[in-house]
């Protein structure tokens, strides 16, 4: 699947065209490590040595996509990624089978979970600005969990979604998403549990979560 | 996929940079935590392994290190350094230059997880055959053939 579609040039505000594909292979694993990872891990450090407060320090900067490459042979598992001027936006990693959700009304349906979502870090705001950069595209986030509500619908489950949020992350996920925080998990380092209902991922598709 | 441009702006600017990561650090701190003690005999395993490879064909570890475009301080850290964890390209690089299959390698290394008894079996008795010594001996050549063998075959 390659689909032609808009981001965000964040310099003009401007839409610009973009690729969401899922043939992820091992070499985009292999670009998050080399043109991502460098970068951030420059960020992180320049944070740090600002003092900035540790919990606005990414704390992603040790990922890398190693223990996924397995996984790109299992249906279960989809793999989506966004590209635009020739490089990687963003990459993630769905789960399709197994999980359901945790709100009350919806305690046993089963969803998509979002195990592993990461933006470029040039899309990064507080990354570019460590850095005394811009950030580049913006909505990159934004196309991924719309790929992922997609993905949803297709698997039968309503659009039904949830992921644990990094704790740097949860504004997106609750303020600009529209996800319920349903609770920490203790099974997962206290991250917050979000979800999608059906109803709140149409809203996203269609009006925004505001 | 929405193709509406307000639809777009808006999303972008409430989105606004900001953090979007899931997964991460978090878990990737779990799973070393839960298979760190199966992890260094194995990694102890790809060391010796590296260091016997390279030496039997001669090779200073500089000259390795220019042949597969590895830094050099990544390749003196695999071989002293059971602690390490190689970056997934330098165990490209070297499953590319030994001809050894990718994913046996990186299993060894500590990047891949690995529940076949045999494979973590093998790599054990690898690992406690092969003592560093100058010249390979005759024991260390025919442990580095058997164990190549091994895991070409399988």
């Amino acid at each position: 699947m390659r689909v032609p579609i808009q981001i965000v040039d964040w310099a003009t505000r401007e839409p610009v065209q973009a690729e969401l594909f899922d043939g992820v292979t091992v070499e985009h694993f292999l670009e998050t490590q080399n043109e991502w990872r460098p970068v951030v891990v420059e960020a992180a450090k320049k944070m740090v040595q600002s003092g900035s407060p540790q919990d606005i320090v990414p704390r992603h900067f040790h990922w890398d996509w190693t223990s996924k490459e397995a996984d790109l042979r299992i249906l279960a598992f989809s793999f989506i990624g966004i590209s635009a001027g020739g490089n990687l936006q963003g990459l993630m990693k769905l789960e399709n089978a197994g999980r359901s959700g945790r709100i009350a009304w919806q305690k046993g349906k089963p969803l998509t979970y979002v195990d592993y979502l990461e933006t470029a870090p040039w899309n990064i705001k507080p990354l570019m600005q460590a850095l005394g950069r811009s950030q580049k595209f913006a909505a990159v986030g934004t196309r991924l969990i719309e790929a992922a509500v997609r993905k949803s619908l297709d698997e039968g489950f309503k659009g039904r979604l949830a992921l644990h949020s990094l704790t740097t992350s949860e504004r997106f996920y609750l303020d600009v998403c529209g996800m319920t925080a349903v609770g920490r998990d203790p099974a997962k380092q206290n991250l917050l549990w979000c979800e999608f209902t059906p109803e709140q991922a149409e809203r996203f598709l269609k009006e925004g979560a505001t | 996929m929405n193709k509406n441009r307000d639809w777009l702006i808006r999303k972008a600017e409430l989105e606004d940079g900001c953090f979007v990561s899931v997964g991460g650090l978090v878990d990737a701190m779990e799973q070393a935590a839960e298979t760190s003690s199966n992890v260094i005999p194995f990694k102890h395993a790809f060391a010796r392994f590296l260091q016997l490879a390279r030496r039997d064909r001669k090779l200073s570890m500089e000259q390795l290190a220019k042949k597969v475009d590895v830094d050099l301080v990544e390749l003196l850290k695999i071989e002293t350094d059971d602690q390490y964890t190689p970056t997934i390209r330098t165990v490209h690089q070297i499953a590319e230059f030994l001809k050894i299959p990718e994913k046996k390698l990186m299993a060894l290394a500590g990047l891949l997880r690995v529940k076949d008894a045999q494979f973590q079996n093998a790599a054990l008795k690898f690992a406690a055959r092969s003592e560093p010594v100058e010249k390979l001996s005759q024991e260390e050549h025919s442990a580095l053939e058997e164990y190549v063998k091994f895991l070409c075959e399988r």
